[in-house]
């Protein structure tokens, strides 16, 4: 077992990201909180890096020369590539982290169920610059004002008219909702067959009737863009469905998929919580270091030490569950019940260590622009995207006993 | 022992609650976007007798007797279910006003009431991490550092400012201030101020050496009572809007305040905030009747105040869920807002275990 030391490959992933996070996050990730505004500089620049909206697409591409996976069953690292790479990000700036990778949410989709044609319709939509001259990007649009948590109430609705679906509804919490170039929306296309008729389609921007709604002003993650999307009878061709129709025995592309989907990226969202909290917790310990309390050094007061410590073990133990989670995942073991204590139990840690960090700065960390402020605001979304902690604990509820506890 | 509020405690609180409820409540999400009270507080305010209650009566002000720090928290309570920001701005008069009133001289307190008077707001700072440099020559002051951040401090014209072993008045005139709009409270007018050598006349010091130590203690209860109390407020709003939005949302087939986990976010943040409001008053009960443990009451209450509104409103933005992470709905202003209540005037706990080891 090799959880517990990091191979050659991941310690490049963290120490090339970590450099990226502290050089080129770090020093606009205050300015992009205040601004509200995405970082379209950095997301071109950091293509470079192979940070490219399509990269969960093009990373396996870009090594084998295909798409597919030529031996599916042999362990993989591509999960613990993903958390190393969350945390360190996060380290850096969760709301960058989040704008960087944003695409990636669409693109997962489309890389598990999409077929060539798709794959290059969307390759082909994210080529160049929109019309603001910025980079082209992606959202996947699944929640909906009425459904967010239970996703399988979805109103908006697909029905079909010859070759065409013709899609109508409200997405609500997109990210890059406003600014994308290429949606995967879902929708009900089978009302009668329930979970199984929800299908996925690639729609461009645009599509007549497509219309992005209000930019949300949120709590944190503010250099991500998050906002409304209207689907006012917008009219998709039939060859953009991912996984083919439910009433035409498409392989895939139905609500399970979504939920597999969404159960192999909460190791990733539980890392990148880690990663916050380790910001706040160093934050904390470098000021703890050279810092004096009424004339005595801090680090000899307890009352901080002992926070500190129980901050590093809060971290330690977060870090383990995740790397965990993401082993179990490369090594195609059943991780679901792990990957949701794995999201669940950063988010805990990156709320309390960000609160406890805030807490024992004091009134410095009311200032505006103060970074562990703005941590402990980023953190709060970690127990609620991706599924609220408390999604988190039924689904290990339901794994310990098989029932769903109301 | 009777918990019941008398004619006058009670008249207040439904007076308050009524203003909170439509008129602080109505104003919140507009002055926090704005970084700014609106125009009518400091006229409702006056009218309902907010700035000048802790002034007295033949100076500018209404104060009749001794000052009811009981009616204080009741009031206080409720103005944190309405609004913190704009609470702040409501209650900055009442510490300064008290202690000049209690320890200042003829001069300042012609200089503190004649300002307050005339619709003047003046506020408290507490340098709790000894961060400035103060030369005491001659009986007046000469104080160096950095003030704040500090709530109204942009607006005031005085300043009651407690550091080391010296309480005094600050008037802000010439004083380099810096308006700043921090991520709570944020229609409360705050600022720091850079203090290079200034001069404070020996007609401002209140208080020096051990008699300044008891002064600024007694000044702390005050305000760490007025502040728990609104915590309770705040925490107990938060968990009405929660309540307000669970009934109404339906997932999963079931209205979401019916699931467990979500009544027990709930049932425990009330119930803490039940405790905390009951932890005020008592603090504030032992001040007006001059109890000698009401400082460490009012500490404790501060303790559990800030514990019990830094929960509640994080869970209040978790029974939202998504809606809770945007401006549109109440709970995100109200979890930034909690954050002052723990980092005003020092961490309470750290100061607590300070204070407990220099005692031996």
């Amino acid at each position: 077992m090799d959880m517990f030391h990091d191979n050659p490959m991941l310690q490049n992933v963290r120490q090339m990201l970590g450099a990226f996070a502290k050089q080129m996050m770090r020093p606009i990730s205050i300015k992009h909180d205040q601004e509200e505004s995405m970082p379209w500089e950095l997301m071109k620049a950091a293509q470079g890096v192979g940070m490219t909206q399509t990269a969960v697409l093009d990373g396996r591409k870009r090594l084998t020369g295909v798409d597919e996976d030529p031996d599916p069953k042999k362990p993989k690292s591509q999960a613990r590539i993903g958390v190393a790479a969350s945390e360190e990000l996060a380290w850096g700036c969760a709301g960058i982290a989040l704008a960087l990778g944003g695409s990636g949410l669409a693109a997962s989709p489309i890389a598990r169920m999409g077929n060539a044609e798709q794959k290059d319709e969307f390759r082909k939509l994210l080529k160049g610059d929109d019309a603001h001259g910025h980079l082209k990007i992606a959202a996947m649009a699944l929640s909906e004002p009425g459904t967010g948590s239970d996703i399988s109430g979805l109103k908006t609705a697909a029905r079909r008219d010859g070759h065409y679906w013709i899609i109508r509804g409200s997405k609500q919490w997109i990210t890059n909702g406003q600014s994308a170039s290429a949606y995967i929306v879902w929708a009900q296309t089978e009302p009668a067959a329930g979970r199984a008729g929800v299908r996925a389609f690639l729609v461009a921007r645009d599509t007549p009737g497509l219309v992005p709604g209000k930019k949300e002003t949120k709590l944190g993650i503010r250099a991500s863009e998050t906002a409304q999307v209207h689907f006012e009878d917008v009219r998709v061709h039939q060859d953009m469905m991912l996984g083919g129709a439910h009433s035409g025995g498409g392989p895939a592309g139905g609500l399970s998929d979504t939920k597999k989907m969404l159960d192999s990226t909460r190791p990733a969202v539980g890392a990148q919580a880690v990663g916050i909290a380790r910001a706040a917790y160093e934050y904390l310990l470098e000021r703890v270091r050279g810092g004096s309390l009424h004339g005595t050094p801090m680090a000899s007061h307890q009352h901080i030490m002992f926070e500190l410590a129980e901050m590093h073990m809060e971290i330690s133990a977060s870090r383990l569950l995740v790397h965990r989670a993401a082993w179990m995942a490369d090594h195609h073991l059943d991780n679901v019940a792990d990957a949701s204590a794995a999201k669940a139990h950063g988010a805990r840690t990156v709320q309390h260590v960000t609160h406890r960090a805030m807490v024992l700065l004091g009134e410095e960390a009311l200032e505006p622009g103060h970074p562990v402020e703005k941590w402990y605001r980023d953190a709060k979304i970690y127990d609620i995207f991706e599924g609220t902690g408390q999604i988190q604990r039924r689904i290990i509820a339901r794994h310990l006993t098989g029932q769903n506890p109301t | 022992m009777d918990f019941r509020l008398d004619d006058e405690q009670e008249m207040i609180v439904q007076t308050i609650r009524r203003f909170a409820e439509r008129d602080l409540r109505g104003w919140a999400a507009d002055a926090d976007r704005a970084g700014a009270p609106p125009d009518r507080l400091r006229a409702i305010g006056a009218e309902l007798g907010f700035f000048v209650d802790a002034v007295p009566a033949g100076s500018h002000g209404s104060l009749d007797g001794a000052y009811a720090h009981v009616t204080r928290a009741l009031r206080g309570f409720e103005l944190g279910r309405g609004c913190a920001g704009l609470a702040a701005l409501l209650e900055t008069n009442v510490d300064p006003a008290l202690a000049v009133a209690t320890w200042g001289t003829t001069a300042a307190q012609q200089a503190l009431f004649a300002s307050l008077g005339q619709g003047g707001l003046a506020t408290f700072a507490h340098d709790s991490r000894g961060n400035l440099t103060i030369e005491d020559t001659d009986g007046e002051l000469r104080v160096s550092g950095k003030l704040g951040p500090t709530p109204a401090l942009a607006t005031a014209s005085h300043v009651l400012i407690a550091a080391q072993q010296a309480l005094f008045l600050l008037a802000t005139d010439g004083v380099a201030r810096q308006p700043i709009t921090p991520s709570g409270w944020r229609a409360a007018q705050w600022a720091t101020a850079t203090l290079d050598a200034h001069r404070v006349p020996a007609d401002f010091v209140l208080a020096r050496g051990e008699p300044a130590r008891t002064a600024i203690a007694c000044v702390l209860s005050w305000i760490r009572t007025s502040l728990a109390a609104r915590a309770a407020g705040v925490a107990t709003g938060a968990m009405e809007h929660a309540e307000a939005y669970a009934g109404g949302r339906v997932q999963f087939g079931q209205s979401i305040g019916t699931f467990e986990s979500l009544i027990r976010l709930r049932d425990d943040a009330l119930t803490g905030a039940s405790a905390a409001r009951l932890m005020a008053l008592y603090a504030a009960w032992a001040i007006d009747t001059g109890a000698p443990n009401a400082a460490d009451a009012a500490s404790r209450a501060r303790v559990h105040a800030g514990d019990v509104v830094a929960r509640a409103t994080v869970d209040a933005v978790q029974i939202f869920g998504g809606y809770g992470f945007v401006n549109d709905y109440p709970v995100e202003k109200l979890m930034r807002d909690a954050r002052a209540f723990e980092a005003l005037y020092g961490d309470e706990r750290l100061g607590r275990v300070l204070a407990a080891k220099a005692a031996g």
